[in-house]
């Protein structure tokens, strides 16, 4: 369904460009949760939002293919992308709580991304946040951080996308929650057929939600293993490390 | 064992504007915490746990109760400051506008008078806590996550206090960061005789750090005793609930039913 070939993103500076990451290939399936897995700073946020076009191009240059059922998303007109992006993509990003407009109550965000009200009504009650006659009289500075994170998450499961994109879904949120999260991802891929891709760096979600694992180190992907091998095989030295510092967190 | 300080019957609560309902906070929460220990308190968000720290703190005062601390223990060491705290946004604490050299050298001159001694004392934090030569003249913005984290635990050292208060420092972190805190953290208070009061919604990575820890739900104590024993036999139902949060075990009544 999605299928990405990148052969560098870049930061544009003043004297030079720097590289950032090169040689992304992979293919996103229907029906399955892909786990990509790095430390801090290696690029994960960077590589979702290169898939889509969502880096600023004077800032960033991407050379490539990600091709979203045969359409080039990196070549294509920005009409066409936009069409793509609001019928079937989602992202949710780390800081969610940033990029509701304080100004603006929750109403607003309802009308324009959750028009389904019975629908909405049940994810809000899944997620174990106020109904909706409460939370749409709230402004966003009035959610805590984990609270934002699961409503935006709302918001994204209620447009019924093809694939939902998710930075670091369990910072901000506790067990509790990202054990609701881990099974509203399960039902969302296995019962409706759709695709999810999660950077992150909690190996311990990741292992518990993912159907397919890679890792980003040193400026680029591993493919995607299925997690029982990714977590049984030591590939590299920065994979090793990695599996090492988590058995040495679980022992 | 020498108790520092002893916090009596606290109880905290809140007045909402909307409807002018009291919410309760914490409740009735008692324990004491010893010198030279690492303590853990752990509990899911909105549990009451930062509320906690900062009463402890002094930053606000409990609507009941009080904290004793060991006067003894305490005043022995000529303590300006007992406590300190490294707060979850910890960026915040450095100024922007100076280097991180002149944030911690100002800290040190609270004590010390003599410039020999502040410059060994100096090299000894930023070694401790492993910020190289580098890193010691940028700003604090100039710095990654994890740096500022490492150049405010040198400021909060540099007062010598005698308790320092952890709030969520796992939080954002990836495993490796993870471990290298436990131990950073352990070296600390072993090498600085520093007690320390560690908050974590994580107790699997709490584990690697605490030899005691409490359980706090909906603001009270529910368990308290040492972590090993807690974690191979939890008594209370929401003891269990968190370990099997922990490993993505819980089933989707059993979240549902918790609210």
């Amino acid at each position: 369904m999605l299928d990405v070939n990148i052969q560098s993103v870049s930061i544009i500076l003043d004297d030079d460009n720097r590289l950032l990451l090169r040689n992304l290939n992979f293919k996103i399936e229907k029906g399955f949760i892909y786990s990509i897995l790095g430390k801090n700073g290696s690029g994960k946020s960077t590589l979702i939002k290169s898939v889509t076009k969502l880096l600023l191009k004077q800032n960033y240059e991407v050379i490539g293919k990600a091709l979203f059922n045969g359409t080039d998303l990196l070549n294509t007109n920005e009409e066409k992308l936009r069409e793509i992006r609001k019928n079937n993509i989602r992202y949710v990003f780390q800081d969610m709580i940033n990029s509701f407009d304080p100004l603006k109550k929750l109403e607003y965000y309802f009308n324009n991304f959750a028009s389904d009200k019975s629908k909405t009504e049940k994810l809000l009650q899944y997620f174990l946040l106020p109904a909706y006659n409460n939370i749409k009289e709230l402004y966003s500075y009035e959610l805590s951080g984990g609270m934002a994170q699961r409503l935006s998450l709302v918001f994204a499961l209620s447009a019924d996308p093809e694939i939902i994109f998710l930075d670091e879904p369990t910072s901000g949120i506790d067990y509790a929650a990202a054990n609701l999260v881990l099974l509203k991802l399960k039902e969302f891929t296995k019962e409706s057929n759709k695709s999810v891709i999660i950077v992150t760096q909690d190996i311990k979600f990741a292992s518990a939600v993912s159907d397919f694992v890679a890792m980003i180190s040193e400026g680029t992907l591993s493919p995607f293993l299925p997690k029982d091998k990714f977590f049984s095989s030591e590939l590299y030295e920065d994979h090793k490390s990695l599996l090492a510092s988590f058995r040495e967190i679980e022992s | 064992m020498t108790e520092l300080l002893r916090i009596e019957n606290i109880s905290y609560s809140v007045q909402q504007n909307k409807d002018k309902m009291v919410v309760s906070i914490l409740k009735n929460i008692s324990f004491s915490i010893n010198e030279g220990e690492i303590l853990g308190v752990c509990g899911e968000s909105g549990g009451g746990k930062t509320t906690l720290a900062k009463i402890i703190a002094g930053i606000i005062t409990p609507v009941e109760g009080k904290i004793v601390w060991n006067q003894n223990a305490v005043f022995s060491q000529s303590s300006i400051n007992p406590l300190q705290i490294l707060f979850q946004n910890n960026g915040e604490i450095l100024n922007p506008f100076r280097r991180i050299n002149d944030i911690v050298t100002e800290a040190l001159r609270i004590k010390n008078k003599d410039k020999n001694s502040i410059i060994q004392l100096k090299e000894k934090l930023f070694d401790a806590v492993g910020i190289n030569p580098e890193l010691r003249n940028r700003k604090g913005y100039e710095l990654s996550g994890g740096e500022q984290q490492r150049a405010a635990l040198a400021r909060l050292l540099a007062v010598n206090p005698k308790l320092l208060i952890l709030d969520e420092p796992f939080s954002a972190q990836d495993v490796e960061s993870q471990l290298n805190l436990v131990n950073l953290f352990k070296k600390m208070n072993k090498d600085f005789k520093v007690t320390i009061l560690c908050i974590s919604h994580d107790l699997n990575i709490l584990r690697k750090l605490v030899n005691r820890v409490l359980i706090i739900k909906d603001g009270e104590i529910i368990e308290c005793g040492k972590t090993e024993e807690i974690l191979k036999s939890p008594s209370h139902p929401y003891t269990k609930f968190l370990l099997r949060a922990e490993n993505y075990s819980l089933a989707l009544d059993e979240l549902h039913s918790k609210k």
